[in-house]
């Protein structure tokens, strides 16, 4: 396609180009103002960082502008489209192109048919024998390689990638599609580092091909390298447009959240750790992708795994709480051997596992924040199965309250925000006073005063002698929630850090050494 | 309301505005409740054309006696149903339970004949739950093959003939029986409703029903032991429905062949008008029974106005694909609520 090669557009980023106008948009969901008014522009060849708190209503802008979500008033009008956006067809002919958090892959087609997803609806082409775009041309591969993905063949299915791939097969779509507009959502969240500098690429390609690219994120570095602009919102107001030249994290950080935010601190340290039996004792655990992985959590102790995707490092989390079968090896709960062959037996043995997917394994949708959070517990607030309804409520009205969650006891937790969606998740498990906790990606997706909280209760949690693992692909994340930190590779682990020591750059090398 | 710690200001904070908004609360269920406007629109039918007939003791009676053994396995369905699943096999299975329950041993006490339909629909249940639960099989084929293999046994045990038991005086009886005036088969099917409603609401399974149907991945990581509870719910079902087939052999005082022939259909249909969602996780008790009312009342309707039997089919038919296509009106005005309403406080 031309695409592919528009580098000959004509627009200069300093004639400032209005690429779309937003006025007054408003998107109010029952109990929630999602938006409250937020004006906003963006410009031809110019990236639009928009950031916020989880809840601040910056997902919720990008889905209007994509026409996803309809407005409740206020207008979005984009140059070049005679009249305003109403649906997702119409933004898409108006040139909108939407990169979801999560990629849209079909698991069953090859890479080089995801490539050509949108050719499979262009036109009204319907005869049967109708030729088909050639998905493992030479310019296939060439838009592949474009996004980091040049060794892949066009012809694997798009099962076997993993989540950064999949994401940045999603990206390549931005190279053989006619767009003006580009809005990566969240793209990053689920890349790993790795990938980070193949987006920049693309999005310096889109940029000089005249594109306004709105790049929605809380990571405040990664904004900061990609942007041109930062708009950044609280509570679904747009608090403040800034430079990004002539801004910086900490200043975008303390209008995000309101106030200064105060640094972490470490946690306390181990209380006599020595000569105390570990609480979990793994010997030469095999599983999933785990091969021959050992390692002891103290009472107190808050240990850190820290690998890439695909290291294993989930591998051992499910393993040792039972949510997938050990293929070999020993697992020691307090010096004794147990075995765990379902997460059941996990809940039962004093083991909670906070998910990384919490969509999918943290809470069940159709259930209200009460029936979430009493969901592990409920036996225990029960005699002769019948639950006691008055015990649940009054246990689930102080959970509220001492969480914080936003919204009542009877509100979906679906509809919540990341932040309070995983704090439900943290009060569920933590209900079952857990002797071992282990949390796998704590933080995915959650703004930074959420952090806060979920860092200070897993601080509180080692403070009572409960034994934690925290998995994260973080690696300041773990630098200063843990104790210890172990990283992981191909399976097996490689080395051992004191967070008080270490920095960023030890663990990332250790986790991407001998990998090409 | 009272439980709730006032010391804690968050939390009554909450519990104020629950009590705000219950007001609305009922308003909003009154909104959803399609089946409802649907049976009201029935009855008014039922009253200008026959009424007076319609609304007579006799008819009364009949029309209870009809909704009740298709009101129990409408239960049965549901619970399936609630789990994400489908049970199309529940007719077959009334069926077999009533001739065995009728031939067995000559079918010589009332009693014995609840042991054995019980059992009859214990096995078939849990045979389908154990190859769903266990085996990881689709509902839908693991239900179409006992809809066949019990309709062939029911077919094959009285080779087509119809069985009477040798208490046949003793079933009309309890047919015919009424206790204050309330059929008492009727009464049995109320006990079951209650029954199922205990179960769903207010205990620990039926919560893990509910769980397991929205979101089964989040019921196993959260340590619900799914693979138990699903089996639990398919052999439930199965009792309901043999209890359904000991039902019709004290209303026919006989185990024809055909019994509880398209019964499933019947029973799919009243839970999905009920609001029930056929991909799990929501639908209520109450709107089971309201589905099942519905079903009989239009069929008792159909008779009043000597509409054919064939024709009376046709009918069912298309109420079904009217009241699915009201359901889906339904959702897609909920998501519509979801996404335009302002907020409420």
């Amino acid at each position: 396609m031309a695409t592919l090669l528009r580098e000959d557009s004509s627009s200069s980023p300093s004639t400032r180009e209005v690429a779309f106008t937003a006025v007054g948009v408003k998107k109010h969901y029952p109990g929630v103002k999602a938006l409250d008014g937020v004006d906003l522009e963006g410009y031809a060849g110019s990236v639009l960082g928009v950031c916020g708190a989880n809840g601040a209503g910056k997902s919720t802008f990008a889905k209007l502008l994509a026409g996803v979500d309809t407005l409740t008033d206020g207008e979005i009008t984009i140059a070049g489209f005679d009249h305003p956006v109403r649906n997702a067809a119409e933004a898409e002919q108006a040139g909108v192109l939407m990169m979801h958090q999560e990629p849209l892959i079909i698991d069953d087609f090859t890479v080089g048919e995801n490539v050509w997803l949108y050719k499979l609806r262009e036109g009204r082409d319907i005869r049967p024998w109708a030729q088909k775009v050639d998905t493992n041309s030479a310019e296939t591969r060439k838009v592949l390689q474009g996004v980091g993905l040049g060794h892949l063949s066009t012809r694997q299915l798009a099962r076997d990638l993993g989540p950064g791939q999949r994401q940045m097969l999603s990206l390549s779509r931005a190279a053989v599609t006619h767009h003006k507009i580009m809005i990566l959502d969240e793209t990053t969240a689920s890349t790993s580092e790795e990938h980070f500098n193949d987006i920049l690429e693309l999005v310096a390609r889109e940029k000089a091909a005249g594109t306004s690219i709105i790049f929605v994120s809380h990571r405040l570095n990664e904004v900061f390298a990609m942007c041109d602009r930062i708009a950044v919102l609280r509570n679904g107001r747009l608090i403040k447009v800034l430079d990004a030249a002539d801004s910086n994290p900490d200043e975008v950080t303390t209008l995000m959240i309101g106030q200064a935010l105060k640094a972490l601190e470490r946690p306390a340290p181990i209380q006599n750790a020595s000569g105390q039996v570990p609480v979990m004792s793994v010997h030469d655990l095999y599983g999933g992708t785990a091969r021959g992985v050992s390692f002891d959590v103290s009472p107190g102790e808050i240990l850190g795994l820290y690998g890439l995707v695909g290291s294993g490092r989930s591998s051992v989390a499910r393993t040792i709480t039972g949510q997938r079968p050990a293929v070999s090896g020993s697992i020691k709960l307090h010096g004794k051997d147990i075995s765990l062959p379902t997460p059941g037996s996990g809940v039962s043995k004093g083991i909670a596992y906070l998910t990384e997917d919490r969509r999918l394994e943290g809470f069940v949708k159709d259930f209200d924040n009460g029936e979430n959070m009493s969901l592990v517990v409920l036996p225990k607030m029960s005699s002769g199965g019948v639950v006691k309804s008055a015990v649940e409520k009054k246990r689930v009205r102080e959970l509220i309250g001492e969480y914080q969650v936003k919204g009542g006891t009877g509100t979906y937790t679906r509809t919540l925000s990341g932040g309070n969606q995983q704090k439900v998740v943290v009060a569920k498990w933590l209900e079952t006073d857990p002797e071992f906790v282990v949390l796998d990606e704590p933080t995915k997706g959650i703004d930074v005063g959420a952090r806060a909280n979920i860092y200070e209760i897993i601080h509180s949690l080692a403070a009572r002698g409960k034994a934690v693992l925290v998995v994260s692909s973080e690696a300041e994340e773990l630098l200063s929630l843990c104790h210890r930190i172990l990283v992981m590779r191909n399976g097996q682990v490689v080395d051992e850090f004191d967070p008080e020591v270490a920095s960023t750059d030890d663990l990332i090398r250790t986790a991407l050494s001998t990998q090409d | 309301m009272a439980t709730a710690t006032a010391t804690q200001p968050p939390v009554h904070h909450h519990q104020e505005e629950q009590d705000q908004s219950r007001g609305q609360a009922i308003g909003g269920w009154l909104k959803g409740q399609y089946a409802l406007y649907i049976l009201v629109a029935l009855l008014l039918v039922a009253t200008i054309t026959r009424g007076s007939v319609f609304w007579g003791a006799t008819n009364l009676t009949n029309l209870l006696l009809q909704m009740s053994i298709i009101g129990v396995v409408v239960l049965a369905e549901l619970i399936v149903v609630l789990t994400g699943g489908i049970d199309i096999s529940v007719g077959s299975a009334l069926g077999l339970a009533a001739v065995v329950a009728a031939g067995l041993f000559g079918g010589p006490s009332v009693l014995l004949a609840l042991v054995v339909a019980l059992v009859i629909g214990g096995i078939v249940g849990a045979i389908n739950g154990w190859l769903v639960a266990f085996r990881g099989l689709e509902p839908f084929i693991v239900t179409l093959g006992m809809l066949a293999l019990a309709r062939g046994l029911v077919y094959a045990y009285g080779n087509g003939i119809p069985i009477n038991p040798g208490a046949a005086a003793s079933f009309a009886e309890l047919g015919q029986a009424t206790f204050i005036g309330i059929p008492v088969l009727a009464i049995i099917w109320l006990a079951m409703v209650a029954l199922v409603a205990f179960l769903l609401y207010r205990t620990v399974w039926g919560r893990r029903v509910y769980a397991i149907g929205s979101n089964v991945e989040a019921a196993r990581s959260s340590g619900i032991p799914v693979k138990a509870t699903l089996w639990s719910v398919y052999i439930l079902a199965g009792l309901l429905v043999g209890l359904g087939g000991w039902m019709f052999l004290a209303r026919f005082a006989s185990g024809t062949s055909t019994a509880g022939n398209l019964l499933e259909l019947e029973a799919i249909a009243a839970v999905v008008i009920g609001g029930a969602r056929l991909a799990g996780g929501y639908g209520k008790v109450f709107g089971a029974v309201v589905g099942t009312i519905i079903f009989a009342v239009i069929a008792n309707l159909l008779s009043l106005l000597n509409v054919s039997t064939f024709l009376q089919d046709a009918f069912r038919g298309a109420l079904i694909l009217v009241a699915v296509s009201l359901a889906t009106v339904q959702f897609s005005r909920k998501r519509k609520m979801d996404s335009t309403q302002p907020a409420a406080k």
